[in-house]
């Protein structure tokens, strides 16, 4: 079915090519870009008519980030080519796109503290007199705009950069864009800190914008608001476009049908008899990202966690790790209650913790598979703090063997390694270990397919052995195809627990981007987020 | 598969490599290369440079050069280098060593002749060259400890950090020193052995173009034991893996559960009780304990260091790296002192040397990370 829809769009993007479309339109033709192991953006070709609202939906990693970013020149593509107004455009960074008429506002919009909201409007083209800010001018202009679009009450232009809230913020960062002469203005999530009565004021301002001619790219997760606000819709998959429709021909469940569409393929094996003990329990967690989240692993089991980029899981396992610090709630592992102050205790408790990126916080890179591997049993190798070589060689060849890392030597330094021997690096680290829990945050990101298939193989072999695994992952069918049971996250609470059997991709996904089941809301869970010094 | 897996195993349980083959896994291509310069030096001190109308190069080769002037020259600026690796391989800089060094001076001496602030308190006993060497040694090590407990609980940058203890530590050699007066031991001779004394002056070692076997100086062999003794530390303790790691990747050496906190403090107390050493030696060399002793030092280490192929992000480089170099700047100063350059041109060849060192260091980064990305491509 979805290549019959492609032949669809190809014919009718023939069409509007043909067809001439209102200045100020935005064509995007057989753009393409691939990065290390992915192709993230394959042959899209789409237009953004001026004066409609186009959203881009699709899966985390279906291609809509990757394909704002090369509209805002901050990637350039390897294939294909943009037009605006009709001729055709390349932007080698984000400031030609600007001065194109572009604008891509993204989630967290770039705010100075410490200057006014005037200011922070005016920012890189503040206007001069004699050579000093014109002040007067500044104020003028930002207050007239502000009260033509109706947000002055909103947003006092005097108010510092560090005072806004998330929404206050967007607003600012989007009357940046309409200072100057914008043509294409693109929204990445612009609602996913916003109340309701912020969104419907964005909405009205959007419309308006529209009606102004702008051509408007509208990226969200929520689908009800999606159907709202925009005229057309673009169902990105796995970087490739698979339809685009006008809204009112979709409903909701269409919309996600379409952007989940595969079947599961058998490259997931489940080999593993039922589980046994329980092995952690959290109950009623709080921390700055979580509120009252309880569940529980048994050995012998995977249990995923499903939820948009966002939802707090990696948080989840950080707090779970000792790296965050938890508010309240209990944390039994293996009968026990424990309290983790860092990531040493975890590890001496039982925890293995192979994080998200790999590069950044998993991996020394510079160093060799050898010492990347020992690293977490180093200190069971020695004695009177001396490296026993011959016993670190031994252990290290047979995690490397049984994880059939494939590398020329030990001595190999592992950044020269390709993404899945990389991941499974880690994964002989946390092996060697041997931990009663181990989490695996997106376990396979950036890795092919054929690695991918050998770490889903490897999951089932480790619970089989009877480690409790929390699974990571905003892949679902991954998820789906590994876990004997799924909780879905969503800003910092668990929404919905399932079991293997009754999941499935659209059941997951309306958990996962359902509107706020509590009235409490986890106010900013992404924004001043502060790493504990290292 | 499996008979992968068993190739795999025999290929690196047990390496049988014939000795070529170890000797270069021993040294490392980097190392190789700096053995080529030091090696094209002294070829150039010595031959080339008659023919550019150079004269003195022939004395060279000289037992009277290589043990008086050229073993004796490297050794301070030697052990100096030596703690300064420790705290680069973790990614860190250490500039506060030269005035440890100093304080490290006036403490020894003070205490072996019962002056100056620390001696007069007779914590120590007087006279005793064992002493002398532990009271130099231990200031170090405090001074370390505080260089590390600023950087690690107050999150100063490291090089500002020691930036600062640089300047406070120089303040406190003075304040140390009986009226700010340099401490004179020229009486103490187990102590002035320590620079002036030799080694082995009896082994029957034949003359070198006309000049005798006069024995190797204690400063020398104390440099060795103490290269020796960071060679193994840093190769073969978990200790020494540790800083490699940290060095390489700091959050992911955390989330392996190393105590990054307890480690940094732990290298800059090492590096500090080294440079205290230096200091110690120091002050036998010029047989005072003068505050001033250690001054500019801590220049030709960092030179050392980043020459030896120590990475400026850290994780990379050796103890065998970082004693070639000193080598090399040794060699070098002796070179142009041979050659009848004065020492202004040594300054501006050192100085010159150090900016060479860090851009071929960059230099090596950038070539890996170009490679990494090849591969994943």
């Amino acid at each position: 079915m979805p290549i019959q829809e492609k032949e669809n769009i190809s014919t009718a993007v023939l069409t509007c090519e043909t067809g001439g479309l209102p200045p100020g339109s935005l064509q995007i033709k057989n753009v393409s870009k691939a990065f290390p192991n992915v192709q993230a953006l394959n042959n899209v070709s789409l237009d953004i008519k001026a004066g409609e609202i186009l959203a881009f939906v699709g899966e985390n990693g279906a291609g809509k980030s990757t394909l704002l970013k090369i509209i805002n020149g901050d990637y350039q593509l390897d294939s294909g080519e943009l037009i605006l107004d009709g001729q055709p455009v390349k932007f080698a960074n984000p400031y030609e796109a600007h001065a194109a008429g572009i604008r891509v506002i993204y989630q967290e919009p770039e705010i100075i503290p410490g200057v006014d909201v005037a200011e922070n409007i005016w920012v890189g083209e503040l206007p001069k007199k004699f050579g000093f800010i014109d002040r007067q001018k500044m104020n003028q202009v930002v207050k007239d705009n502000l009260e033509e679009y109706g947000f002055a009450s909103v947003v006092p232009a005097h108010l510092m950069g560090d005072q806004l809230s998330a929404a206050q913020r967007q607003l600012v960062e989007i009357m940046r864009a309409l200072k100057s002469d914008v043509k294409v203005l693109a929204l990445d999530e612009p609602t996913s800190s916003l109340s309701d009565e912020e969104v419907d004021r964005l909405f009205t301002l959007v419309r308006k914008l529209r009606d102004n001619g702008i051509a408007i790219i509208y990226v969200s997760h929520r689908i009800n608001e999606i159907l709202k606000l925009c005229d057309r819709v673009a169902i990105l998959r796995d970087g490739e476009l698979i339809t685009i429709r006008p809204a009112s021909e979709l409903s909701e469940m269409e919309i996600v049908h379409l952007m989940v569409g595969r079947e599961l393929s058998d490259v997931f094996v489940r080999n593993r008899v039922s589980s046994g003990k329980e092995m952690l329990r959290v109950e009623n967690l709080h921390s700055r990202w979580h509120k009252d989240i309880s569940f529980h692993i048994k050995t012998g089991e995977v249990v995923g966690f499903a939820g948009l980029v966002g939802a707090g899981r990696t948080e989840l396992a950080k707090v779970l790790f000792g790296e965050y610090q938890k508010n309240r709630g209990k944390i039994f592992l293996d009968g026990e209650e424990i309290t983790v102050r860092n990531s040493n205790d975890a590890i001496t408790k039982g925890i293995g913790f192979s994080p998200e990126d790999r590069k950044r916080e998993g991996l020394i890179l510079i160093r060799s598979v050898l010492e990347n591997v020992s690293m977490v049993i180093i200190k069971k190798l020695s004695r009177f703090g001396f490296v026993n070589r011959t016993k670190e060689r031994l252990q290290a060849v047979k995690f490397v063997d049984r994880l059939d890392v494939r590398t020329p030597s030990l001595e190999q330094e592992v950044g020269k390694l390709s993404g899945g021997n990389q991941q499974k690096v880690v994964l002989a680290r946390w092996l060697a270990a041997q931990p009663k829990l181990l989490i695996l945050d997106e376990p396979t990101r950036g890795i092919d397919v054929g690695a991918k298939a050998e770490i889903y193989k490897l999951i089932d072999q480790l619970a089989n052995s009877g480690l409790a695994i929390m699974f990571i992952s905003s892949e679902l069918p991954e998820i789906l195809g590994l876990s004997d049971r799924i909780y879905v996250m969503q800003n910092g609470h668990i929404t919905g627990e399932l079991s293997g059997e009754e999941a499935t991709e659209e059941k997951i996904l309306k958990l996962a981007m359902a509107e706020d089941l509590s009235d409490t809301k986890i106010a900013e869970p992404r924004i001043n987020e502060t790493e504990p010094s290292e | 598969m499996t008979t992968d897996v068993k190739m795999f195993s025999s290929e690196h349980g047990k390496s049988r490599k014939n000795f070529i083959s170890r000797f270069f896994d021993f040294i490392g291509t980097d190392n190789l290369s700096l053995m080529i310069a030091l090696f094209l030096l002294i070829l150039f001190v010595t031959v080339f440079s008659s023919w550019v109308g150079l004269s003195g190069g022939n004395r060279f080769f000289t037992w009277q050069n290589l043990m008086n002037s050229l073993a004796q020259a490297i050794v301070i600026v030697g052990l100096l280098a030596l703690g300064e690796t420790v705290v680069a391989l973790a990614g860190a800089m250490d500039i506060s060593v030269g005035s440890i060094a100093s304080c490290g001076s006036v403490v020894s001496t003070s205490v072996l002749v019962g002056t100056g602030a620390i001696g007069s308190l007779g914590i120590f006993p007087q006279n005793s060259t064992f002493w002398a060497i532990v009271a130099g040694v231990l200031i170090g090590m405090i001074a370390g400890f505080i260089n590390g407990f600023i950087v690690t609980k107050l999150h100063v940058n490291a090089t500002v950090a020691t930036l600062g203890t640089m300047a406070a530590f120089a303040g406190a050699a003075f304040l140390l020193a009986p009226d700010g007066k340099p401490i004179g031991v020229v009486t103490q001779q187990s102590f002035t052995w320590l620079a002036q004394g030799r080694l082995w002056q009896d082994s029957a070692i034949p003359a070198m173009n006309g000049s005798k076997w006069t024995g190797i100086p204690v400063l020398t062999v104390i440099l060795v034991v103490v290269a020796i003794i960071m060679h193994v530390l840093m190769r073969y303790t978990t200790f020494g893996r540790n800083v490699y790691a940290i060095g390489g990747n700091a959050t992911a050496a955390r989330l392996a559960g190393i105590n990054i906190t307890s480690m940094r403090i732990r290298m800059f107390m090492i590096s500090g009780a080294i440079s205290g050493l230096a200091g110690v030696l120091l002050a036998s060399r010029t047989t005072s304990g003068n505050p001033i002793n250690g001054q500019g030092l801590e220049m030709q280490a960092i030179t050392a260091v980043y020459l030896g192929g120590a990475s400026t992000n850290g994780g990379k480089g050796t103890i065998f790296g970082t004693i070639m170099a000193v080598l090399i700047v040794g060699v070098l100063n002796n070179g142009m002192n041979l050659l009848g350059f004065n020492t202004f041109v040594q300054k501006v060849a050192l100085g010159m040397l150090l900016v060479a060192a860090v851009a071929i260091s960059q230099y090596r980064i950038i070539q890996s990370e170009k490679a990494r990305k090849k591969v994943e491509k």
